[in-house]
C-alpha cells in the first residue's frame, strides 16, 4: 500500500473489499474511499459481488456424502484393481522390483525392462543425442529467462507447465526448446551438474492417459550407454534422458515428476 | 495410510463446493470430485506430497475440470435459477445486494481463468497466495486477474439497468 500517497493500487481496494487487510491497513483504505465517493461506490459494489457468490455457491451440501465419494471406498476399490492388475503383471512380465532408500517409488513400482519400443523414448533419445553434446546452442531459451520458458513451452503444449527445479540434485537448468514430435509440440528440458554432465527431460501433451508408474530402460552400448525413464502423468508424458548410473537418473525423474505433477 | 486418506476425506466438501461453483450442477461437481479423489488415491502409492493437501487437491481438481473443458468445448451449463434459489443458503444482506440469478449468469461470462481465481478467493476463502499457489501463478497475475473479474462482473450486472440495479 502507497502510504500518503493519493492513490490506491486495485489490490488494496480488492483486499479491503474481500476483508483481507490488516487494521491499519483497513483503516487507510476506508479514510480514503470517504475521500472518494466514486471508488467507494466500486468498493461496495465489489462486496455485493461477494456476498452474492457466497450466498449462490458458499453452501456445502448437508445430506451425507454419496458412497462414490467415500475416500475408504475409493481406497478399497483402487487397491482392489491394482492387486488384480499386479497378478496379471506378475505372470506376464518380469517386473524388477527396485527399492529406493525412503523413495517414493520403493514399493516395486519402478518397472525396468525392454520397453526401448515406445516412441517416446525413442524421440526424447534422439533429441537428446543432438543437443545434450551441442556447445553453443544447446537450448532455444537460456536458464536466465525461466518465466518465459514456462509460459511460452505452457503456451505451445496447450497446458500449464512447471520447470522442475533440480538444484537440490546437483542439477542447474541449462533452458529448454521446443522441439516437434509425433503427438504435436514437445519440449525439451536440459540440465546439467558441475562436471557438466547433461541430462534432457522430453514432454509432450497427452489426452487422457493412463498415469503410470516411473519405468525404466537403457539402451544397448552402441547407442552410448544412455538411459531413460519415462513415465505418463495426467496431461503429459515424460522421458528423463542421460547416461549417469541408474540410482542417480532415479533421484531426478522423482523430483521432476513431484515438481511435473 | 489411514491419515492421508482421512485428510483427504477432510478436503472433501470444499472440493464439492468448488466444483459446484465452477460447474453450477452438483452431480457434474460430484463426478468432478470423483475422478479428483481417484487421481489423489492412486497417486498416494507413488508420492506424498508435503505440506497441506487442500491446495495440491484443488490443483488435481482444476485439471480434470480444465481438461474436460478443452476436450468438450463448451461452456458450463448455466442452469435456471429456481435450481439455484432452491440452494440459496446465505440469508440475503440487509444493506442491499444483487440479483443472485444474474450473478450466476454473470461468472458464466467470465474467462475460465477468472471464474477459477475469483471463487477460490471468494468462495473458498483462501488467502490470496494459496489461490496464487493452486494456480501456479504469481501473486501479481493473480491480483491482476481477480481485477479483471470484479470489473466485468460489474459491468456484466450492470448493462442490464432495470433487473440488475442493487435491490434495497
Amino acid at each position: 500500500m502507497r502510504h500518503g500517497e493519493p492513490g490506491m493500487t486495485e489490490s488494496d481496494l480488492i483486499a479491503f473489499a474481500d476483508g483481507r487487510l490488516g487494521d491499519a491497513e483497513h483503516k487507510a483504505v476506508a479514510d480514503y474511499l470517504t475521500a472518494h465517493p466514486d471508488e467507494a461506490q466500486k468498493v461496495e459494489l465489489w462486496r455485493q459481488q461477494n456476498a452474492a457468490l457466497q450466498a449462490l455457491y458458499g453452501a456445502v451440501p448437508k445430506e451425507p456424502l454419496p458412497t462414490r465419494l467415500d475416500v475408504h471406498a475409493i481406497d478399497r476399490r483402487l487397491r482392489e484393481e491394482r492387486t488384480a492388475w499386479r497378478n496379471f503383471a506378475a505372470a506376464a512380465v518380469v517386473i524388477l522390483a527396485v527399492g529406493m532408500t525412503g523413495g517414493w517409488f520403493g514399493r516395486g513400482l519402478l518397472i525396468s525392462g525392454p520397453a526401448a519400443s515406445d516412441p517416446l523414448v525413442a524421440e526424447a533419445t534422439q533429441a537428446h543425442r543432438l543437443y545434450a553434446s551441442e556447445v553453443i546452442h544447446p537450448v532455444e531459451v537460456r536458464a536466465g529467462e525461466a518465466p518465459q520458458l514456462k509460459t511460452w513451452l505452457s503456451k505451445r503444449l496447450d497446458r500449464p507447465l512447471a520447470i522442475p527445479d533440480l538444484t537440490a540434485e546437483g542439477f542447474s537448468l541449462v533452458g529448454g526448446r521446443l522441439l516437434p514430435s509425433a503427438d504435436g509440440p514437445a519440449a525439451q528440458l536440459m540440465y546439467q551438474d558441475e562436471s557438466g554432465q547433461r541430462v534432457t527431460l522430453y514432454i509432450v501433451p497427452s489426452r487422457d492417459e493412463q498415469e503410470t508408474a516411473i519405468r525404466w530402460t537403457s539402451m544397448k552400448a552402441g547407442a552410448g550407454g544412455l538411459q531413460a525413464l519415462f513415465w505418463n502423468d495426467e496431461t503429459i508424458r515424460c522421458a528423463l534422458i542421460g547416461d549417469l548410473p541408474k540410482d542417480r537418473m532415479q533421484v531426478l525423474a522423482n523430483a521432476s515428476y513431484k515438481q511435473l505433477s | 495410510m489411514p491419515d492421508f486418506l482421512d485428510e483427504i476425506a477432510g478436503c472433501v466438501p470444499g472440493l464439492r463446493r468448488y466444483a459446484h461453483a465452477l460447474t453450477h450442477d452438483r452431480d457434474v461437481a460430484d463426478d468432478l470430485v470423483q475422478d479428483c479423489l481417484e487421481r489423489a488415491i492412486r497417486k498416494k502409492g507413488l508420492w506424498r506430497p508435503q505440506g497441506p493437501l487442500r491446495p495440491w487437491l484443488t490443483r488435481v481438481l482444476l485439471n480434470i475440470y480444465r481438461n474436460n473443458l478443452r476436450d468438450r468445448r463448451r461452456r458450463p451449463v448455466a442452469v435456471p435459477i429456481e435450481d439455484v434459489a432452491g440452494e440459496l443458503s446465505v440469508p440475503a444482506a440487509q444493506g442491499g445486494r444483487l440479483a443472485l440469478a444474474e450473478m450466476a449468469r454473470a461468472i458464466d461470462q467470465l474467462s475460465p481463468e477468472q471464474r477459477e481465481a475469483l471463487l477460490l478467493v471468494v468462495v473458498e476463502g483462501m488467502s490470496y497466495s494459496e489461490a496464487a499457489d493452486v494456480l501456479g501463478i504469481p501473486l501479481g497475475t493473480l491480483m491482476s486477474r481477480l481485477g479483471r473479474a470484479r470489473a466485468a462482473l460489474s459491468r456484466l450486472t450492470e448493462g442490464d439497468e432495470p433487473k440488475l440495479r442493487v435491490i434495497k
